[in-house]
């Protein structure tokens, strides 16, 4: 079953890859996934892609552009990091200072690769009373 | 009822009053900056000009400071008779990677850096927490014979400027050859830069003028 450009209406085999760099006519970058039947339906009920969108329960693809973002992602990746503490191997440790002087929750990483951590759930809980109290008066 | 009010609310605006002008002003000083800048130097310096008592102790291997130490109620005393009290806080040395291979080479045991590494680490987090909770005011430390620019350096500056702290940029060393407190006054010109000798105690003065300036 093909995709057709919401915007322009031009059809795109199944599984095609060009629709990845958005649409080689018009430049949009929202797909609808359209059934073989239903394939000449905008044409036959001169509607748009967008109003059959809208009817149908299907999902509209969108096609995000991948550069831009990666290279925006590559630039805050160390700002971005979940943890404050990234244990390397014992005796060797990376630290976010950014998010230390943020907050005194304590995630650390283990290991060099992502996606393993360990959550001080103490370091979060610790002061909140306190703050609360104070607040209060 | 209605004078009882306004005389209560005017007794408490006067006490408040008073208070602003009578208060004993005190400021808390953090003094930061990368391992091995002279931080502890400094902090013992000050303490012993004007109180004639030491901080803590110094060496060359990076990462000695790994608990911050406080020296309370220090009077600073400038050249047209201007003071200023305050609380000093000597901060460990805050980097962004701390690894036990580095102090190896200073000929500690494997265990004993281990640990070395796993407290540094800790006192990070503690000089951190310090300038989130209870710095009013930021000594900033950096060796005057290295590159101003490392990573930690800018993002330090960032987080103290985004705090909004007054801060003093210290070149120190510059008793070394090798020293180029200008390339510092050039890394961050929106700064007063004080360029001194924590270790021979040059130009020390000159920071105190400073300190008067800035923190008062």
């Amino acid at each position: 079953m093909p995709h057709k450009c919401t915007k322009c209406g031009r059809e795109y085999k199944d599984g095609s890859t060009e629709i990845l760099k958005g649409c080689a006519s018009c430049g949009g970058k929202k797909f609808l996934y359209v059934k073989e039947s239903e394939l000449n339906k905008d044409v036959l009920e001169e509607k748009s892609i967008e109003e059959i969108a809208g009817e149908s329960n299907e999902e509209v693809l969108e096609v995000s552009e991948p550069t831009v973002k990666d290279k925006a992602k590559k630039e805050v990746e160390m700002f971005d990091r979940v943890e404050t503490i990234r244990i390397v191997s014992p005796g060797s440790y990376e630290l976010n200072i950014d998010k230390m002087a943020k907050t005194d929750e304590r995630i650390v990483s283990v290991g060099g690769a992502e996606g393993s951590y360990i959550i001080d759930l103490m370091s979060m809980a610790k002061d909140e009373p306190k703050k609360k109290r104070g607040k209060r008066r | 009822m209605t004078f009882a009010k306004t005389l209560g609310r005017a007794k408490k605006k006067f006490s408040l009053f008073l208070n602003r002008f009578f208060k004993k002003k005190r400021t808390r000083i953090g003094i930061y900056g990368p391992p091995n800048a002279g931080k502890t130097t400094l902090a013992n310096r000050i303490a012993r000009d004007w109180t004639g008592d030491a901080v803590g102790p110094v060496s060359e291997i990076p990462h000695e400071t790994r608990r911050a130490r406080k020296r309370e109620d220090i009077v600073i005393s400038g050249a047209n008779g201007h003071t200023v009290t305050i609380d000093i806080v000597d901060t460990p040395g805050v980097t962004t990677k701390i690894d036990y291979h580095e102090f190896l080479d200073y000929g500690m045991e494997k265990d004993e850096a281990i640990i070395r590494a796993r407290e540094a680490t800790e006192g990070v987090a503690e000089a951190m927490h310090w300038l989130r909770e209870d710095i009013d005011g930021v000594i900033y430390m950096l060796d005057s014979t290295l590159d101003p620019f490392m990573q930690v350096n800018i993002m330090m500056i960032g987080i103290i400027e985004s705090r909004n702290l007054p801060v003093i940029i210290v070149a120190n060393k510059i008793d070394l050859a090798m020293a180029t407190p200008a390339r510092i006054r050039s890394a961050f010109p929106q700064h007063p830069v004080v360029a001194i000798s924590g270790l021979e105690g040059r130009n020390t003065e000159e920071l105190y003028e400073k300190m008067i300036q800035n923190f008062g």
